[in-house]
């Protein structure tokens, strides 16, 4: 069997007798990245201020404003649909936070198409340091809203923001029985550079994201 | 996994014959180096982030054994099927296979260089199953039909004109394709449908999580996701050297990663995946297979290659890499290109086919420099030229000269009386303080003039002036 | 009185001696009285690359022994330096008793430049070159021993001598030691575009730390017809730079 082949394989070459000690190896992997800030780049400003500068940043060619409430979201979509002469139908996820709001003069869908040009979507949290937005697979939060649309429109709720990639690493949706199926950490609009080197957006993901910051609590 | 045909002499001919070739890897290897030093400039902790790098990696190394089996429980816990591939040949089969039991007519595939390591592509075209690459480069390189050429911009090879010719010829609906945007929107079109329509999607790993059995995948386009998520079913192929203790960990290594790659703090995509689809979720595949494989990955462990395994295939070597600049990534040979891959493609394809690759190296320790997890490359290339003299693969013209050299130099009056005489004989070819052709140093004149040396040795020198001053 | 012995090195030995007698003088400036060991030939570097570990060690051992018995061993050379200082406890990991004997010298040997500053102290007061140069940084000197700002210093004390920096200026020349023959189309692509950007620079001379670069881009860029002559560094700073640059007659 391959599985016995390869641990014995590992275990001669690393000059193992018995079992490895789990213990000391949890304690040790845990160490390595016990130090606060070791290896953690610099940061200056609010949480706010530091998720808007790097979602804005050219590399990352995000989009941002801010609402008071989420109750704002459909009349910044509205403006954004209107601003980028869009048709005034999106696809929304069954999320009841999104579907209870007033979505009066635009046509809502769940099922997203294959060629989606808007979809709007709440984040599950944001992250500072990268200006990057997680979402969570779901019953109410399909995967494909995040990735089939042309434009993605995301609401993020201030008091979700978090400092530092390992934050949302050792919150409570990493592991155990809280873990989704998908985790997806989306870092701007889509892009490549396969062609020369060339930064080109929208390659197969969504070519615009724009951000609606709103104050829950 | 591809034959070493022709000789390395004869692809480095060909590379360097090539009109458009090194203006193309300048074109990208030139951005991302620029991009690259701009991000660790406004990161003062860079290089105790690289530190930090080499610790996980090395922590996971070392304790490989204990990884994969807490991997394969967590992971068998989310509903994941586990397989374990001791030779390419095994993972390709583990592969078809879950393809036929599937009944897949269309797969596919998000770049992985284990994917290509393995030789996955020929196994699918092997078994009958279409394959539709979805990275934009692989793309293109499949409708070129090239191997990959590096491994973070697979078709770095092609200029625009080229993809354009490619794009016309095989798109359904192509367009003008007047610049580089409208050629990714004919991309987009192109491979849209078979997003959807695929009925297996195989992505390789970046990380494998083993606290959490997650599988991570980074790309910039979004093609992952959109592999992974349609089809019924998502296979991960996966070198057993990926896993990392946990997502924290991860992370550490992503800044490194994606920074050392490209320049970017983070990638545009980033993804988890753990287990198939979950009750009630909407899309997701029914069945998620994790392959691991170890392909002489334990083979490099026992021989002296444990810090090669701490690579997270960035590709900053490859970019920083005077030989890769100029040859491009398929002179190599192997499925690997660059510092990296000179010190893999041995270990993958063995030490004769690959000898040339440990030497056709000037030991300037730039790959070493920008390594994200401290690999010291240029010691593991020394390494394998080593053992390429002890098993006696070295050419016997080399054996002979470095014989007679040695013969000389550790007889320090017999060296006075040679390199005495070298010089006399060199200053015969001299014309004007340059010797413009010598027996025997065709290989420095044929490019480049020989200053000839400017008069009697130093140490004869030195040793008259002492006798005069006495 | 500090006891230097000079590791000349072969390049220099049968190439351009010059090196080797500015080295003496600027060691000298320096407050150091200079030796020349007479069992000195090659500090290992072909065997060492070819992958001949045994040959590389035996080498390695008569090197050990010819200098051993001094306070610093000084190498005009960043290249030779280096695998005295870095390589060559590493190659006698196995041997306990070479291993310390190595270890020992590799602790007091030193490339010439970084030398004259770091361990000498010493910027030269009197010399004087009007004119333009630029600077290339040989790999091993930059990356095995960090060598970069030393030259610099000591060539700002040259009075007339401005410095024009050079694109890519740590990038390798192709040289390599025996890369450049075994490899010599790869070597001569790399060097065509290092002796680019040299000419590029408009700069009269080309300085650097090492012969054997020195010798690959004076030589590429004889062959393109460049005006830019070369010297190694310690020329200039010993005053040795009014007569023939690398590969000029005399």
């Amino acid at each position: 069997m391959s599985r016995e082949r390869i641990l014995a394989a590992a275990r001669a070459a690393l000059g193992r007798s018995g079992n490895p000690d789990a213990g000391a190896i949890r304690a040790e992997a845990a160490r390595l990245v016990a130090g606060a800030d070791r290896g953690r780049p610099p940061r200056s400003g609010t949480l706010t201020e530091r998720f808007i500068e790097r979602l804005t940043d050219p590399k990352v060619g995000g989009t941002v404003e801010q609402v008071a409430s989420l109750s704002g979201l459909p009349g910044a979509v509205r403006a954004y649909l209107f601003t980028h002469n869009l048709p005034a139908s999106i696809a929304l996820p069954p999320d009841p936070a999104l579907t209870a709001l007033d979505w009066a003069g635009i046509a809502t869908h769940h099922r997203i198409a294959t060629d989606e040009p808007v979809a709007v979507g709440l984040a599950a949290c944001g992250i500072a340091e990268s200006g990057s937005l997680v979402f969570h697979s779901a019953p109410t939060a399909p995967t494909l809203h995040n990735f089939l649309p042309l434009h993605h429109i995301v609401a993020l709720d201030t008091a979700k923001l978090l400092e530092w990639l390992e934050d949302y690493a050792t919150g409570p949706a990493c592991g155990g029985r809280a873990q989704p199926r998908n985790v997806n950490i989306v870092t701007g609009a889509s892009g490549t550079t396969d062609i020369e080197g060339r930064l080109v957006r929208g390659a197969h993901g969504p070519g615009f994201l724009h951000v609606v910051l709103f104050a829950g609590g | 996994m591809r034959a070493n045909q022709p000789n390395f002499a004869a692809r480095v001919d060909a590379a360097l014959a090539s009109p458009t070739l090194k203006t193309a890897i300048d074109r990208t290897t030139g951005t991302a180096e620029r991009n690259r030093a701009r991000a660790v400039a406004a990161w003062p902790d860079f290089q105790a982030a690289r530190d930090l790098g080499r610790d996980i990696r090395a922590h996971v190394v070392n304790n490989i054994d204990h990884y994969l089996v807490e991997f394969e429980r967590n992971a068998l816990a989310t509903g994941a099927k586990v397989h374990w591939a001791s030779t390419s040949e095994d993972a390709c089969r583990i592969v078809v296979e879950i393809c036929r039991a599937a009944e897949a007519k269309s797969v596919t595939r998000s770049k992985s260089m284990l994917g290509e390591e393995i030789g996955l592509p020929h196994a699918l075209e092997a078994a009958g199953i279409t394959r539709v690459e979805t990275d934009l480069a692989e793309h293109i390189i499949q409708l070129a039909g090239d191997p990959p050429s590096h491994i973070v911009w697979p078709a770095l090879h092609k200029t625009r004109e080229q993809v354009k010719e490619l794009f016309a010829a095989s798109h359904r609906d192509p367009g003008a394709m007047e610049d580089v945007e409208s050629m990714v929107q004919a991309a987009r079109r192109e491979l849209r449908a078979k997003f959807m329509a695929a009925d297996v999607g195989i992505s390789g790993a970046n990380f494998l999580v083993a606290d959490t059995g997650a599988v991570c995948t980074v790309t910039n386009e979004g093609n992952a996701e959109l592999t992974t998520t349609p089809p019924r079913v998502h296979i991960v192929t996966a070198g057993i050297e990926k896993l990392v203790p946990s997502t924290t960990h991860a992370m550490a290594l992503l800044r490194l990663l994606v920074r050392s790659a490209t320049g970017a703090e983070l990638t545009q995509y980033t993804t988890f995946h753990t287990g198939p689809k979950q009750p009630g979720d909407l899309d997701g595949p029914d069945e998620f297979h994790i392959v691991l494989v170890d392909n002489g990955r334990t083979n490099m462990l026992a021989d002296g290659l444990a810090e090669m395994l701490r690579c997270i295939r960035c590709g900053a070597c490859l970019n920083h890499c005077v030989v890769y600049r100029n040859i491009g990534g398929h002179a190599y040979g192997g499925t690997y290109p660059g510092p990296m891959g000179s010190v893999l493609t041995p270990a993958l394809d063995g030490l004769p086919a690959a000898r040339d690759l440990a030497h056709a190296c000037t030991l300037n320790g730039s790959c070493q420099e920008v390594c994200p997890v401290r690999i010291p490359l240029p010691t593991l290339l020394r390494g394998w030229r080593d053992r390429s003299w002890r098993e006696g693969l070295e050419p016997s013209s080399v054996r002979t000269a470095l014989g007679l050299w040695k013969f000389v130099a550790t007889r320090p009056w017999l060296y006075r009386l040679a390199t005495a005489a070298a010089v006399r004989g060199m200053r015969l070819f001299a014309k004007r303080g340059w010797i413009e052709a010598m027996p025997l140093a065709g290989g420095w004149t044929r490019h480049r003039g020989l200053p000839a040396p400017s008069g009697g040795t130093f140490m004869q020198q030195y040793q008259a002036q002492k006798r005069k001053a006495r | 009185m500090t006891r230097v012995a000079l590791f000349v090195t072969c390049l220099v030995d049968a190439m351009r001696p010059q090196i080797g007698f500015a080295a003496i003088s600027l060691l000298e400036q320096a407050g150091c009285t200079v030796a020349v060991p007479d069992a000195q030939t090659c500090c290992s570097q072909p065997a060492l690359n070819a992958g001949d570990a045994d040959g590389a060690r035996t080498i390695a051992r008569q090197v050990i022994a010819a200098f051993e018995g001094f306070d610093f061993v000084v190498a005009p050379s960043g290249s030779c330096a280096a695998t005295i200082k870095v390589h060559f406890p590493e190659m006698f990991e196995a041997d306990a008793k070479w291993h310390a004997r190595a270890t020992a010298l590799a602790a007091k040997t030193f490339e010439l430049l970084s030398f004259l500053t770091d361990v000498c102290r010493w910027l030269p007061h009197d010399a004087r070159l009007p004119g333009s140069f630029t600077y290339h940084d040989s790999c091993s000197g930059l990356r095995e021993l960090g060598v970069m700002a030393q030259p610099r210093k000591l060539l700002a004390q040259v009075g007339g001598l401005e410095l024009r920096p050079l694109d890519g200026n740590t990038v390798c020349c192709g040289f390599g030691g025996t890369f450049c023959v075994k490899y010599p189309a790869i070597s001569n692509a790399i060097v065509e575009e290092k002796a680019r950007a040299i000419t590029a620079t408009g700069a009269d001379l080309l300085l650097g730390g090492d012969l054997g670069c020195l010798m690959n881009m004076a030589g590429k860029l004889h062959r393109t017809g460049s005006p830019v002559r070369t010297f190694h560094a310690a020329e200039v700073l010993a005053g040795m730079a009014d007569g023939p640059a690398i590969g000029e007659s005399v």
